[in-house]
């Protein structure tokens, strides 16, 4: 019993060795990336590397805003309700990937023939206009069990923005909601008739299926890395490393990884776009 | 000196506790101000419009404990008395110790088997009633219900140890059976103690966060038209304890009336534990005096 | 009729106490088996690596020894403060009603209703960010009940005459609490510290917004902004979001590891309950 007290006495006067220590936090989507890279600079740079996911993008936003971290990770752009809210905070946006947000089903759906849906189709199933893929296309009746991204998610605000213009427009609506990328995958294959959003990467094609968007012209585009590149496919997103003004220190260096050929690997690594595949 | 230390420890955790409550009821001003009773009789949360109804909440709070309290009660009570009454004082403090360890087992382990058994089973099992999917009110009830079974288990095993030895052998000499005694002598005499032991593990149910969010589903505004209809155990829904391991809670902050709401979960939240457990507590007391 | 109700009864509860039994050894054994597999040398003393895929939990297990450690240390004094209150300094029944009435509502606040508090005070009014002493002093807050309550049965259990004996010798009221009450009692509060730290080891509501973040920290060289990782924590966010599926048995055997720290906390704590059991039942 004694020796707990003197462990914690050591842990509090053990000396600061490293005053810098980077603290980063945001979406989910870009932490495989960035904490790949973080794991790799705290080996080759001796860096002190913070990594952590609260609250999805938003969290990142919010946290960087009031001073918490030095880098947010989102995977959505910083919105101007955003910057209102920090209007001291100089929001830098540093593009590091491209990711597209699928909208995923379920085997027995993908098996019963949907495939793809409109813009229509999806804002009608959103507002629970239509709730069986009989209505969709499917050859038998399936009730649809959408499971809705929680607030704050890149994701959510990416298919809200697209659907609806301004996720601020988007109604008001009440569905299970789900968080991170392996919960939405792992409940939308263990559930029939199941519909989410996720990002592009995570739909396997085993678990869970990435449906086409099918166009007024009647031409349906699949979220395939062509697609996304040459913006065809509509519901993609910029993955950025946020900073308060230009980053400098363990920042910059950090970024600069990021950036770099190596970072770029990584980001390719979970299944995202690189820079260059963008033609950037 | 002594005493001096004594009473300064006491009165810093004494302090601490009525700043815990200051706390939420002072950060909580904000939607009080905003929504007024309408907070709690309202239906409708949507935190980007500021409208902030928590009754379905509530609902969905209260009805997935007293789904874990049904279901956990009566096996607990009869193991209680299996224990009791019937095992002989060496293998009862066995059952008794390994039943207690099970219950330091760690709400998120729970939520993992949770994830990974509980929905599909419930899921596959209620399939003729049509669950969206198998993220129900009814899979945190039953998760819950095992998570309390250990302390139904144990404080009602205490409760009929309570009862004297000499009115059992009283009652065995005037005849009656093994099971009359059980059931006319012991359980009435315990009856107080077995009251305490279900207010506390609904206690206990009621403030369960990390396994509860992981299968409820998190559906905001799940409030059946009719309150006890049991389809709606077979829909998703949302908890006051769900709703304050969530996302929100990151987001709220800084925002005056969205976080006066999220920490007005936590005050109700608090004053429903609190008055479950003064009820629990009080009932046990007078069952020793 | 009453042979058979004799016969039902005894047979209808013992199946309620298999169930019981069978409930919860077949849940440790699903962990057990799982999780087994993963546990190694390695995986408790590597970091993580991959995010989660690899490596293993030697900081979320440092993490959260460091907010056990600390909680004990902040509760020790408040809960045998409170305690010696109850039992020695207060001398009328209904002050001692009250304390004690407090301690088990205080037992009964959910661990959320902690962690947001903790948010408020220590995060935000304190500006600590996340820290280890957030966390530790929440998880202390919470733990007071269970030490305190521990404490005040043994010394209740104290034999009278000790403490006659002892007052005949001539020793005043503090000279007893510490030659007589405390040595004697001692065992309450090795059990309650040790039943009260088998619970923290396992909240991850009290310290999500308080202390742990996902990856990344290692020895707190601070107070501000000095998270720790930890055990539950990273398995909640692993259950919630991982991409690899090497991720899964590392996640079981990130969970077999909590478990058999928590039990094992509570086995060392179980001879002196034994002990009191025997004592309250002759």
């Amino acid at each position: 019993m004694k020796i707990l007290p003197s462990l914690l006495a050591l842990l509090v006067v053990t000396p600061t060795l490293f005053a810098e220590t980077l603290k980063i936090n945001g979406s989910t989507t870009v932490n495989l990336p960035a904490a790949e890279a973080a794991e790799i600079l705290r080996v080759e740079q001796k860096m002190d590397i913070q990594i952590d996911t609260q609250g999805g993008s938003s969290g990142g936003i919010s946290m960087l805003g009031d001073g918490l971290i030095q880098i947010g990770m989102a995977s959505k752009p910083v919105s101007d309700d955003d910057r209102a809210k920090f209007p001291k905070v100089k929001f830098d946006e540093i593009h590091v990937g491209q990711d597209a947000v699928a909208i995923i089903v379920s085997k027995d759906v993908w098996d019963s023939g949907v495939h793809a849906l409109t813009k229509q189709q999806i804002q009608e199933i959103y507002e629970s206009k239509i709730t069986n893929w009989k209505d969709v296309g499917a050859k038998k009746s399936i009730r649809i069990a959408f499971f809705n991204k929680e607030p704050g998610r890149g994701t959510w605000e990416v298919f809200a923005h697209w659907v609806y213009g301004d996720p601020k427009k988007a109604p008001q609506v009440s569905f299970p909601e789900v968080g991170g990328n392996e919960e939405t995958r792992n409940k939308v294959s263990s559930t029939r008739g199941a519909l989410s959003q996720l990002s592009s990467s995570w739909a396997d094609g085993k678990k869970v299926f990435a449906l086409g968007i099918k166009g007024d012209d009647g031409k349906v585009v699949d979220p395939t890395n062509e697609n996304i590149a040459n913006k065809s496919y509509p519901l993609s997103r910029p993955l950025f490393l946020l900073t308060n003004g230009e980053p400098t220190g363990a920042a910059r260096t950090f970024v600069d990884f990021m950036l770099s050929d190596r970072g770029q690997e990584l980001v390719k690594k979970h299944g995202y776009m690189r820079l260059k595949d963008l033609g950037k | 000196m002594t005493r001096a230390l004594s009473w300064f420890f006491s009165f810093v955790a004494l302090g601490a506790v009525t700043l815990l409550v200051g706390v939420f009821v002072w950060q909580s001003l904000p939607v009080w101000h905003h929504e007024g009773w309408h907070y709690i009789t309202g239906t409708k949360w949507f935190f980007r419009q500021k409208e902030f109804g928590t009754l379905p909440m509530i609902y969905g709070t209260v009805i997935v404990a007293l789904i874990a309290l049904v279901l956990a009660a009566p096996l607990g009570f009869g193991a209680a008395i299996f224990t009791a009454e019937y095992l002989p004082r060496r293998v009862r403090l066995a059952v008794k110790v390994l039943i207690e360890l099970l219950a330091g087992v760690p709400s998120v382990v729970y939520g993992l088997l949770g994830i990974l058994l509980l929905r599909d089973w419930i899921y596959n099992l209620f399939e003729k009633f049509e669950p969206l999917s198998g993220d129900t009110l009814l899979t945190a009830g039953v998760l819950l219900a095992v998570m309390i079974l250990p302390t139904i288990v144990t404080l009602s095993d205490d409760a009929l140890r309570g009862v004297s030895s000499a009115q059992r052998r009283a009652a065995r000499g005037l005849g009656l059976t093994h099971a009359e005694t059980v059931l006319s002598i012991a359980l009435p005499q315990a009856k107080r103690g077995l009251g305490a032991a279900l207010l506390l593990a609904l206690g206990r149910a009621l403030g369960e966060t990390i396994a509860v969010f992981l299968v409820v589903g998190r559906q905001d505004n799940n409030l059946p038209e009719h309150v006890f209809s049991l389809r709606a155990w077979l829909d998703a829904g949302q908890t006051i304890t769900s709703k304050l391991g969530g996302s929100e809670t990151n987001i709220a902050y800084g925002d005056h009336v969205h976080w006066g709401a999220m920490v007005g979960l936590a005050l109700l939240l608090l004053i429903m534990t609190g008055t479950v457990t003064l009820l629990g507590t009080g009932f046990g007391k007078r069952s020793d005096a | 009729m009453r042979k058979s109700l004799d016969f039902l009864l005894a047979a209808v509860t013992a199946f309620c106490a298999l169930v019981a039994v069978a409930l919860l050894v077949g849940l440790v054994a699903v962990i057990a088996q799982r999780g087994g597999p993963a546990v190694n040398w390695g995986f408790l003393t590597e970091q993580i690596r991959l995010v989660g895929a690899a490596g293993g939990i030697f900081w979320n297990l440092v993490g959260t020894l460091i907010l056990l450690s600390s909680a004990l240390t902040v509760c020790l004094p408040l809960a045998i403060g409170l305690a010696l209150v109850e039992r020695v300094w207060l001398q009328r029944e209904g002050p001692r009603r009250l304390l004690r009435t407090l301690l088990y509502t205080l037992n009964g606040v959910p661990g959320i209703v902690f962690g947001i508090f903790g948010f408020v005070v220590f995060v935000q009014w304190c500006g600590w960010g996340k820290s280890w002493l957030s966390g530790g002093l929440v998880l202390a807050l919470m733990i007071i009940p269970t030490v305190a309550v521990s404490l005040m049965e043994r010394l209740k259990a104290v034999p009278k005459k000790y403490v006659e004996a002892a007052a005949g010798l001539g020793l005043n009221r503090a000279q007893i609490v510490w030659a007589v009450l405390l040595p004697q009692a001692w065992g309450g509060v090795v059990t309650g510290s040790l039943l009260g730290l088998a619970r923290a080891a396992g909240e991850v509501a009290p310290i999500m917004f308080t202390a742990t973040i996902f990856a990344g920290a290692t020895l707190p060289k601070g107070i501000k902004e000095s998270p720790v990782l930890s055990l539950p924590y990273h398995i909640f966010i692993l259950a919630q979001d991982s991409f690899d599926p090497s991720v899964g048995s590392k996640l079981w055997g990130a969970a077999l590891v909590l478990l058999a720290l928590v039990l094992f906390l509570s086995v060392i704590a179980l001879p002196s309950r034994l002990k009191l059991h025997e004592e309250a039942n002759v």
